[in-house]
């Protein structure tokens, strides 16, 4: 407590000194802050943009269909994965799909096309799908009069076989069972724009698309979507602890190469930020340094009357702390505002980014405790690391050298 | 010595060595011949039933198989329900498909011929290029007490996949009993067995063919002649056209 009183008092004695250097800890921590914000905000708006548009917060699969997909790795006890799934409370949607590739015709054309069986009622709880069609409509699950079934194709698809709404488009694929999948389907609406991920997909009726494959009543993935993005880990490891048949993988999984290449960005601005923050505090380490230098008899006659080196190391230690504390505080209360318009509004982007027909103009912050919180632990850490110098020189100090200095 | 007559030793011994190799070949290419004459006579129609087995499915397919020489096959799906009606067609090297459900004839490409012939562990390659087999491949053979073995190295101008192909024949009666793929590397790749000799139409011939991959675990497709006509009065040449491929029946 005493050691307090005195480091206390030590802050306040130059104020001056302590109001420049506490700025420029506050200045750091505010650009610190910001820049994570920022970074933060921008990665979650790219994340929440493909987990929203298609891939989900989690993923099921039967064991490695991510890394090497095969028609026949299908799930096939879905009961199990849906009363699991329904069980679990922040789980807020989930949709099986079937995948193939496929040759598709139109007329004399022939392109590769990729076929996705979705569920027409619970898909839109998952994807974007139903905004993402720019021409015709959301297709129903059953067929129609004739028995032809409704398809929905990217728009890529559409420009490369001519394709238009009505158009009849036959698929040629591989079924589960070994045969040769064929069959003619109705175009009924076409999806997103020619740089959509989906471009050259066939969205088919999970029933359509299953029958077509022959793969019975079985799929190949559920996708689903929690509560909260920032605790799908958490949440894809309970749900695998239920499902032990299958494999869950939550999205850093299975956009793995998107997530290094976030997570090695993340850590460049790190780096950077963290150079930032050293410069700042080569100038508080000469402040603190000139604080001691100046105190040599003040420490000498601390020394003299018994008081032990650790403690002298302490106090120079808790008198930075301190004022890295009230600039972080004063850092806190300037940045709050700054953050909250970052996650609000956010920057305009000149040009609006266009995902499979959704767009994107505001490049955003992100406001959580992480983005407060690291900056936080960083500038304490080096506050503590630059103190310790002046602190052992503190500490060194004899009683009779110090009282015959002024 | 004059080079004239090093020539003429050279000659001389070829001529002598020249006999011996000539007959043992022409043996072989008269055995492979005939096997080959076995399933494709001069016209024939077969009823076929084929188990495909893989360790992810299993699936049985009924077709009719006509055939007109070695250049003309055709072949129809009976069963099951889902893919009654396509067809194949093949007239010498080319292929094509026939989809009724979507209406659509496809022809093979040359990519595809090493690819599954509907989801079996023939090739595409195993309906148009087995007839060749005498034209494209040396022949050596050795005899045993009740089988010839006659074993086929690609000419050096035939495009193939195997490096080499034995082919077991038994002496007594005189039918293929295996037929054993090699590639390039001298690694036995797929073996061809020909069990259960029947009499169709008066002809003894194997009513059991099967084919395993033996590079892939658990596959398997075997395929049972359940009755053979030969020269039946409507396999024609109008059979192996595209028009009749693309009939409805």
């Amino acid at each position: 407590m005493l050691t307090l009183t005195i480091a206390f008092r030590n802050i306040f004695r130059q104020r001056r000194r302590s109001l420049l250097t506490g700025l420029s800890m506050c200045g750091g921590y505010i650009l610190f802050v910001l820049s994570t914000s920022l970074l933060e905000g921008s990665y979650g708006n790219v994340i929440d943009i493909f987990t929203l548009d298609h891939v989900g917060h989690i993923q099921i699969h039967q064991d490695d269909y991510l890394d090497r997909p095969k028609i026949y790795k299908t799930i096939k006890d879905q009961a199990a994965v849906r009363a699991v799934l329904e069980a679990h409370e922040d789980v807020t949607g989930y949709a099986p799909r079937v995948y193939s590739p496929a040759l598709a015709y139109a007329g004399d054309k022939t392109y590769p096309a990729r076929v996705i069986g979705i569920d027409t009622a619970l898909e839109p709880t998952v994807s974007r799908i139903r905004q993402k069609v720019t021409e015709g409509e959301f297709f129903s699950a059953s067929p129609d009069a004739d028995g032809y079934y409704t398809a929905m194709i990217g728009r890529g698809l559409a420009i490369s076989l001519e394709l238009s709404l009505g158009d009849e488009i036959v698929l040629i694929s591989q079924g589960a069972d070994g045969s040769i999948a064929n069959d003619i389907y109705l175009v009924g609406g076409v999806i997103g724009n020619r740089t959509s991920f989906d471009r050259m997909a066939v969205y088919l009726p999970l029933p359509a698309a299953q029958q077509f494959l022959a793969l019975g009543t079985d799929v190949h993935e559920y996708a689903l979507l929690v509560d909260d993005r920032n605790d799908n880990r958490d949440i894809a490891s309970v749900l695998a602890a239920a499902l032990p048949d299958l494999t869950v993988s939550p999205w850093q999984e299975v956009e793995s190469t998107f997530y290094r290449t976030m997570q090695s960005d993340k850590q460049g601005n790190h780096f950077m930020m963290g150079i930032v923050v050293f410069i700042v505090f080569i100038g508080v380490l000469n402040t603190v340094l000139m604080s001691v230098l100046e105190r040599t008899r003040e420490f000498g006659v601390l020394r003299a009357i018994g008081c032990r080196p650790g403690r002298l190391v302490q106090l120079v230690l808790l008198e930075t702390l301190l004022l890295a504390s009230f600039s972080i505080g004063i850092g806190i209360l300037l940045v709050t505002p700054a953050v909250i318009w970052l996650t609000e509004v956010g920057f305009q982007i000149p040009e609006p980014i266009d995902m499979s027909g959704v767009m994107f103009q505001h490049m955003k912050g992100e406001l959580n405790a992480y983005v407060y919180l690291m900056p936080m632990g960083f500038i304490f850490a080096t506050a503590a690391l630059i103190s310790l110098p002046p602190g052992f020189r503190a500490a060194r100090i004899l009683p009779r050298d110090a009282l015959g200095s002024h | 010595m004059q080079p004239r007559h090093l020539r003429l030793l050279a000659t001389l011994t070829w001529l002598l060595v020249l006999p011996v190799a000539q007959a043992s070949e022409a043996d072989a290419r008269a055995i492979v011949d005939r096997m080959e004459q076995l399933y494709r006579g001069e016209a024939s129609r077969a009823t076929i039933t084929m188990k495909v087995e893989t360790p992810n499915y299993e699936r049985t397919l009924q077709m009719t198989g006509d055939s007109l020489g070695r250049e003309l096959a055709f072949f129809r799906i009976l069963a099951p329900r889902k893919d009654r009606g396509i067809a194949t067609l093949k007239r010498d090297s080319e292929m094509w498909n026939y989809f009724p459900k979507i209406n659509k004839v496809i022809k093979v490409p040359p990519s595809m011929m090493m690819g599954s012939w509907m989801g079996s562990d023939f090739t595409n390659d195993d309906l148009v290029k087995e007839t060749q087999l005498i034209d494209s491949y040396h022949l050596d053979m050795e005899e045993s007490d009740d089988q010839y073995l006659i074993t086929l190295t690609p000419k050096e101008q035939t495009v193939t996949v195997w490096g080499k192909i034995e082919y077991i024949v038994s002496r007594e009666p005189l039918l293929p009993v295996a037929q054993i793929f090699y590639d390039d590397d001298g690694e036995k790749i797929r073996r061809m067995s020909f069990r259960e000799p029947k009499a169709f139409d008066g002809r003894l011939m194997p009513s059991v063919l099967e084919m395993q991959p033996l590079n892939k675990e658990g596959h398997r497709t075997i395929v049972y002649y359940d009755d053979i006509v030969f020269n039946p009065p409507d396999v024609t040449e109008d059979t192996f056209s595209l028009r009749n491929l693309k009939s409805r029946f």
